[in-house]
């Protein structure tokens, strides 16, 4: 018997996983108040659709302009921080120390400037996710290659041309894997906050049917927020993918060995 | 044959000069105050000359190089290429081939060629013609698609020759191109170059820590001294065009030779 590739393996997994989650409450290993089957769950999912629906909807245009924030002022600020080097001794140690303050003791001084409406989650996520984005893209414009900026340079490239035609272009792997990164803290962020005061949203679903003990109605509600990160992981990974063609396109072929050499005889 | 080579030397001399340094000396701001990098150089080279320089680490061999492209100013004295300063990069006049390949690894080997010509907003069929003429000049004809990584080291050093020529400089800088190579493909590219040198009558100045690889290509062997870097020596390398594999094993070569390494062994 062969060994199944890692691509198989893994769809087993999540398979079995699945069958896990309906037997084991079905067989009374767990009661099904801590975790309710499958098919329960999906059940109640499909009856309160509309609720579910416009529960999403909300989240998930928060969720957006918080990116929008955490992307938008996190490559800026990142770009401004790598690339200068002043700024960067000032306020590199700064953001680097910020990222590791839990946001969540923020949030309820949020929640007072910016009430308890969509507001206060999209700040609230944007900030969350705006860290990781700010430091991979600091970092990805720090790291480049001096051989890159001296030979642009030598070929007599202007300030914007370096800027345009080598640095976002080398940058871009680092930043899309801070995106990537801060785009998932984004939706954790805005989802917290849901959960912790709001009368709307996904998160909120949670925290409303845990206080009335509704298992099926919560566990809803966690299987549409795992729904949604695994979709944006995916979203992220193609395009990933799409803008890195550069880094794989070798992979069918690696060119290792040079030219053949020229005989010796053929210079005399 | 020897004669002629001889008379070939004396007429390049006479020629007018493509590169001329007057009294240069540099000094740069160490930790424990001025260092002084380079003192008064005199150098000119003949147009279509090949000069290789050589001298022990740190006799800034590359700093000069770094001058001659315009990259940095020197403290004192002045560069004159094509009788005009050179006081910032200008890859028209002077084309550079760095030591690692310095390719951009987003873009494929014809994008990396035409990426002088995109700096000037050269118009896209003209651009792709001159580099696709250049792929061909340096033997690579057909792997223009490809990607940095998908080519041997070797071959990324064929694109970066190409790169420094798209624009058809008088002057080629090469600052230890072949370094990373291992010893076939080193020698190979010795030879590559100089054919592409003689189709294209360029002005080589070379810099190398191989006492072989100067001799075998140079038509004169500038000898540096350990910081301040001086010219010790100017070596005409009086050995007939072109030049074969064989020849490195002559007595005339080894001379050569080891009257260079006699003067790096006891410089100062």
């Amino acid at each position: 018997m062969t060994r199944p590739s890692p691509q198989t393996a893994r769809r087993l997994i999540g398979l079995s996983l699945l069958v896990l989650w309906e037997a084991i409450p079905r067989l009374g290993i767990l009661p099904e108040l801590f975790v309710p089957p499958l098919t329960k769950t999906l059940h109640v999912l499909w009856l309160d659709r509309a609720i579910y629906g416009a529960a999403l909807l909300v989240t998930v245009s928060e969720v957006a302009v918080a990116m929008l924030i955490a992307c938008g002022v996190g490559i800026l600020l990142g770009a401004v921080v790598g690339g200068v080097a002043g700024i960067r001794k000032l306020m590199l140690p700064v953001f680097s120390s910020l990222y590791a303050v839990p946001m969540v003791i923020l949030y309820p001084v949020f929640t007072a400037w910016f009430g308890i409406g969509s507001e206060s989650k999209i700040v609230f996520g944007g900030v969350y996710g705006l860290f990781p984005v700010l430091l991979s893209t600091a970092a990805g414009i720090r790291v480049i290659d001096e051989q890159y900026l001296l030979a642009a340079r030598s070929m007599g490239a202007s300030l914007p041309q370096l800027i345009g035609r080598v640095i976002v272009p080398a940058a871009i792997p680092t930043v899309l894997a801070g995106l990537r990164l801060g785009g998932a803290l984004t939706i954790i962020g805005v989802v917290f906050a849901e959960m912790l005061t709001s009368a709307n949203g996904i998160g909120y679903l949670v925290t409303k049917n845990r206080t009335t003990l509704d298992s099926p109605r919560v566990f809803a509600a966690i299987t549409v927020i795992l729904a949604m990160a695994i979709v944006y992981d995916v979203a992220m990974r193609f395009v990933e993918r799409r803008t890195l063609i550069w880094q794989s396109a070798g992979r069918r072929e690696a060119a290792t060995a040079d030219l053949p050499e020229m005989p010796a005889s053929a210079a005399a | 044959m020897q004669q002629l080579a001889n008379v070939n030397a004396l007429n390049a001399q006479a020629l007018k000069p493509a590169v001329e340094i007057r009294g240069l000396s540099h000094v740069y701001a160490g930790r424990d105050g001025a260092v002084p990098a380079l003192a008064d150089i005199d150098l000119t080279v003949g147009a279509g000359r090949f000069v290789v320089i050589v001298g022990p680490s740190g006799c800034g061999k590359t700093s000069l190089l770094m001058m001659l492209a315009g990259l940095r100013a020197p403290s004192s004295g002045a560069i004159l290429c094509d009788g005009r300063p050179i006081a910032q990069p200008d890859p028209s006049r002077v084309g550079v081939v760095f030591q690692e390949a310095s390719l951009y690894p987003w873009l494929t080997a014809i994008e990396n060629i035409e990426f002088p010509l995109a700096l000037k907003h050269a118009p896209r069929e003209e651009r792709r013609q001159r580099a696709e003429a250049m792929l061909n000049l340096v033997g690579l004809a057909g792997f223009g698609s490809r990607y940095p990584h998908e080519l041997s080291g070797g071959m990324k050093q064929r694109v970066s020759i190409a790169r420094g020529l798209v624009q058809d400089p008088p002057v080629l800088l090469m600052d230890e191109p072949f370094a990373a190579l291992d010893e076939q493909t080193r020698m190979t590219m010795g030879h590559e170059l100089l054919r592409i040198w003689s189709q294209t009558a360029k002005t080589v100045v070379f810099i190398t820590h191989s006492l072989t690889e100067a001799v075998y290509l140079a038509d004169e062997v500038v000898v540096m001294s350990a910081r301040p870097g001086r010219i010790l020596d100017r070596v005409e390398i009086a050995l007939p065009r072109p030049r074969t594999y064989q020849m490195m094993a002559t007595d005339v070569f080894g001379r050569l030779r080891e009257r260079i390494w006699g003067q790096i062994r006891t410089a100062p």
